[in-house]
């Protein structure tokens, strides 16, 4: 711990530390370009010049290249550094076109503060400047190549940070150029982070160009809200339209970056067919009105059919606060539900995941880029949870090795073992593996000899640090909690290893604290269809895009008495309710989401709800009609909505709120604010949720062996629902297919590139055929793209046999 | 398109190192002496060979002088743009140059005959000012001894 003095103060920082980040410790900010935390140092700018006065080393140097050592006397003041820097800055902006009123970087541009910090206040250079000519890069990032002052972050980012190849740097001395190769889209889906990370204009925000300044924009801390990692992010919004989302560093969580999924998934705010009306049958009506009427339906439903026949499902991306309420609520007046997973699989894996993480076991998503080996099961992070592939590479990065086992054709940016086995095989493999790590011989699973078991558990057992990762989208519960016992294995021999689940939904984690015994969708419609349930409330849970089964939906909603929707996004659902009541989405609701590691994380409110300017104004200015309402205000935070649902007439729901979040659950603690931002009390998760609830047999045991299996899974841009509203995401999504091994297309004589035809039950689900040699044979991929209606099958999980398949000719 | 016979020595020559990557300077080399400059299309195919993404290529490939991204003349005429040659005159050489093709440097003649392209710097400080033509290195230049170079490389095309 060695220990200096930087500007006559005294530190005493880790061996290791650069002199720049103990400069920082002390709240001394070393002007800097080059070096950032995320990507260390390569002292390329040579901005950070401090002087060293007296100790190992001496003269002016680079601080973000020296080491802190004991008996170093550093001074950042030193008219010398000071001169040095000045220079440094005055011939690095040579070039620069001064652009900066008209730049979107200005005003928040790391150069523009380190001129004017530096004293370069005045131009002597007379000459020619360099320039370039800019590259399109696609929808997400605009380019601006004259105002680089090659600092090599987006390159170093790009390709080292990412493992993508497609953004470098090119040319040489004077003629330097970062970009591509030819003009096109980046490949990586973390590119937004150039934005971020360019400490000048030459990498811009595109889909906000021209809204405003980052300081005309109301600016709030926020959360991601499109996977289950939770990562932290800052909203911005202008005249009631969320315009941006930019990464929020937290060190325990995401790091310094975001994928662009989380980026620019927040369209759906703003849009202009979002609801904001509440409606009773199709008719507009005072909000006030609409929930009275609701209120009353419930409660003449309660009188004729008793409180059972209501039935509540709400959405696992809901704030803690909605769930908390309508918890509180089915509690108390005995309605059926909540139900927070669409099938009786995934609420099981749910809860299986969430009863298995143990806090001796949990890992952060910060923490699994320390881990030396990570064994991945059954999860596809780029498609499912992008930012754990970045953190996977990490690991990489750091000469740890990576083991996805997984059916899909698995693609990460990094060299990793994949094996693709059948998803019946993997409880098998697991059960194996778990008995090597534990020292006993295992009978081989029926799998190819290139997976070698034996030397993956000998791997694992020598590993100083292994972290299982679990998927809980295509796995079953048994699997979820093999993965679980596995951790628990490794943890007997080693005294740090990790499990870390990723889950259906941003609040999934707090969705299984909802009961011991997890209800579904599934089992609500069950009740529906016997006549148990009359009333269905849905709470921001988009039924129709996201249950499995969109015809038996149809049919149970005909069945029911009354249906009431609470929800912010337009839905043919909303349609089908008796009565409408529009929502907020977080930027306006603020509220806390506890992510997949049990992290309890708060985002506020950015704006006061109202229909955007954009709109009301028709692209022109805002109508010149003076009202004391702002258009469009009506939505409810959901708690607000659903504490007038259950609640007496005209009560302030303030308390109501408080009451269900302390009654939440024993592990979740919203009392001190200490406790957001930090793990919940996994100890006070009871272990055992599983064997509470009936476990599936995996159907796959007795299926034929000409059976394939039909995993409809998630993918980067396209499947989540409210991220696929997004225009700005549109031109990433690639078309939907059905994703086969090239073997397993000729076994079943289907041709690549033509349609094919899957009827199971009477109902079909047509698309095109790809090979993927990446795939496990026997197994179909196809994503749950908003383009394809693959609510159909009444799972994400079916088993489809060789007759069900059909080859179409176009 | 490649040749066959040259794809398949590349090949060849790929799957006798270790890291295909190794061999990225020699395969556009050979393909620039191929094509006569390294083209887009051999960008394409060297990244093939290589199993590297074209950005990778075009990485080195823009930070040589010997490889050429644009299509070059016949004789490509690299003038020493450095500090000793500076001292022995090069300037008068280079308006010279420039004068006698009638193009500014970096640019091709119309008859498709000569570049001229500034490289810094090839070492004949011995023997600045210099210049490399066609792999050949001339120096001590004087203008008369720079015109009769030209004239010989041209009359060796009339």
């Amino acid at each position: 711990m060695p220990t200096l003095k930087i500007d006559n103060r005294e530190i005493n920082v880790p061996a290791g530390t650069k002199v720049i980040e103990a400069a920082e410790r002390l709240g001394i900010m070393i002007p800097r370009f080059c070096f950032h935390p995320a990507l260390g140092s390569v002292g390329a700018c040579r901005v950070c010049a401090v002087a060293f006065t007296e100790g190992p080393v001496k003269g002016i140097q680079m601080s973000c290249m020296i080491d802190a050592q004991d008996g170093m006397v550093v001074s950042t003041t030193d008219a010398e550094a000071v001169d040095f820097r000045r220079h440094v800055i005055e011939f690095l902006m040579l070039n620069h076109p001064h652009d900066c009123p008209v730049c979107d970087e200005g005003g928040h541009c790391l150069l523009q503060d380190l001129t004017v910090a530096g004293g370069h206040g005045l131009r002597r250079y007379r000459g020619l400047k360099r320039t370039h000519i800019n590259q399109d890069l696609g929808p997400l990032v605009q380019h601006e190549m004259n105002r680089c002052i090659q600092c090599y972050r987006c390159s170093r980012y790009y390709q080292e940070f990412t493992g993508y190849r497609d953004l470098g740097v090119m040319g040489i001395g004077s003629r330097v150029y970062f970009g591509r190769s030819a003009p096109g889209m980046l490949e990586s889906p973390f590119a937004g982070n150039l934005i971020d990370i360019c400490p000048t204009g030459v990498y811009t925000d595109k889909p906000s160009r021209y809204i405003g300044r980052r300081w005309d924009y109301q600016r709030q801390p926020s959360l991601c809200i499109h996977c289950s990692l939770g990562c932290n992010l800052t909203a911005s919004a202008r005249y009631r339209q969320v315009v941006r989302h930019e990464a929020r560093p937290n060190l325990e969580v995401n790091g310094h970056f975001i994928c662009d999924r989380g980026r620019y998934g927040y369209a759906y705010a703003s849009i202009a067919d979002r609801p904001r009306q509440a409606m009773a049958a199709g008719t507009p009506g005072p909000i006030v009105d609409i929930l009275a009427g609701a209120r009353e339906a419930i409660q003449q439903t309660v009188e004729k059919h008793g409180p059972g026949s209501v039935a509540v499902v709400v959405s696992p991306r809901s704030s803690l606060e909605t769930l908390a309420v309508v918890k509180e609520a089915c509690g108390q007046h005995g309605w059926t539900g909540p139900a927070a997973a669409h099938t009786n699989r995934q609420a099981l894996n749910r809860n299986t995941a969430v009863s298995c993480l143990r806090p001796e076991l949990a890992v952060s998503l910060a923490a699994d880029t320390e881990a030396h080996d990570v064994l991945v099961i059954g999860a596809d992070p780029l498609n499912e949870a992008p930012m754990l592939a970045l953190s996977l590479r990490q690991v990489q990065r750091r000469g740890g090795h990576v083991i996805v086992i997984d059916p899909r054709g698995v693609q990460l940016p990094f060299d990793f073992d994949h094996w693709a086995v059948h998803p019946s095989a993997m409880g098998a493999i697991l059960q194996a593996l778990i008995q090597e790590i534990g020292g006993h011989r295992a009978t081989a699973p029926d799998t190819p000899a290139t997976f070698d078991i034996t030397k993956l558990a000998r791997r694992l057992n020598a590993s100083p640090r292994p972290v299982v990762v679990c998927g809980t989208d295509i796995l079953t519960p048994h699997e979820i909690a093999l993965a679980g016992d596995l951790a628990r294995a490794l943890r007997r021999t080693h005294k740090v290893a990790g499990l870390f689940y990723t889950l259906a939904g941003a609040n999934a984690f707090a969705a299984a604290l909802l009961h011991d015994q997890p209800v579904s969708t599934e089992a609500v419609l069950d009740r529906i269809e016997d006549g148990g349930v009359r009333l269905l409330v849905a709470v921001e849970q988009d039924l129709w895009r996201e249950f499995p089964d969109r015809k038996r939906l149809q049919a149970a909603l005909k069945r029911l008495d009354h249906l009431v929707v609470l929800d912010y996004v337009d839905s043919p659902l909303n349609r089908e309710a008796g009565h409408f009541i529009p929502t907020q989405p977080l930027y306006e609701s603020g509220g806390h989401w506890i992510n997949q590691e049990g992290r309890l994380q708060a985002a506020s409110p950015v704006m006061a709800g109202g229909e955007p300017i954009e709109i009301t104004g028709g692209s022109d200015h805002p109508p010149r009609v003076f009202d004391r309402r702002i258009p469009g205000d009506e939505p409810l935070a959901a708690w607000r909505a659903v504490a007038a649902l259950a609640g007496e007439d005209e009560a302030d729901p303030a308390p109501q709120l408080k009451t269900a979040l302390a009654d939440f659950h024993p592990a979740v603690n919203l009392s001190t604010p200490e406790a957001t931002g930090q793990r919940i009390d996994l100890e006070a998760i009871a272990h055992d949720l599983v064997e509470s609830g009936p476990a599936p047999e995996p159907a796959e045991d007795d299926a034929p062996a000409d059976a394939v299996v039909l995993l409809l899974v998630d993918w980067t841009f396209g499947t989540e629902p409210l991220s696929a509203m997004a225009p700005a995401l549109t031109r990433m999504e690639a078309a939907p297919v059905a994703r086969l091994h090239p073997d397993e297309i000729a076994r079943l004589g289907l041709a690549e590139g033509r349609p094919v035809t899957v009827s199971l039950n009477g109902n079909r689900l047509t698309v095109p055929v790809q090979a993927d040699p990446r795939m496990a044979a026997g197994v179909m991929a196809v994503p749950r793209h908003h383009l394809l209606e693959w609510q159909v099958f009444g799972e994400t999980r079916v088993i489809v046999k060789r007759s069900q398949l059909k080859a179409e000719s176009e | 398109m490649l040749p066959e016979k040259l794809k398949s020595e590349l090949t060849a020559q790929i799957a006798r190192v270790d890291h295909p990557r190794e061999m990225a300077i020699d395969v556009i080399n050979a393909l620039q002496d191929h094509y006569g400059y390294f083209s887009d299309e051999a960008l394409a195919q060297a990244a093939d060979l290589l199993g590297m993404s074209p950005l990778e290529l075009d990485e080195l490939a823009t930070f040589y002088t010997f490889i050429y991204r644009e299509p070059v003349g016949k004789h490509v005429i690299h003038v020493c743009d450095s500090l000793i040659c500076w001292m022995e005159g090069d300037e008068n050489l280079v308006a010279h140059l420039c004068d006698r093709l009638g193009i500014q440097m970096g640019g091709t003649t119309a008859d498709g005959l000569f570049t001229l392209l500034p490289v810094c710097c090839i070492g004949y400080c011995d023997r600045a000012p210099a210049i490399l033509v066609d792999r050949q290195v001339h120096g001590p230049l004087t203008i008369d001894a720079l015109d009769r170079l030209i004239d010989t490389l041209r009359e060796n095309h009339s």
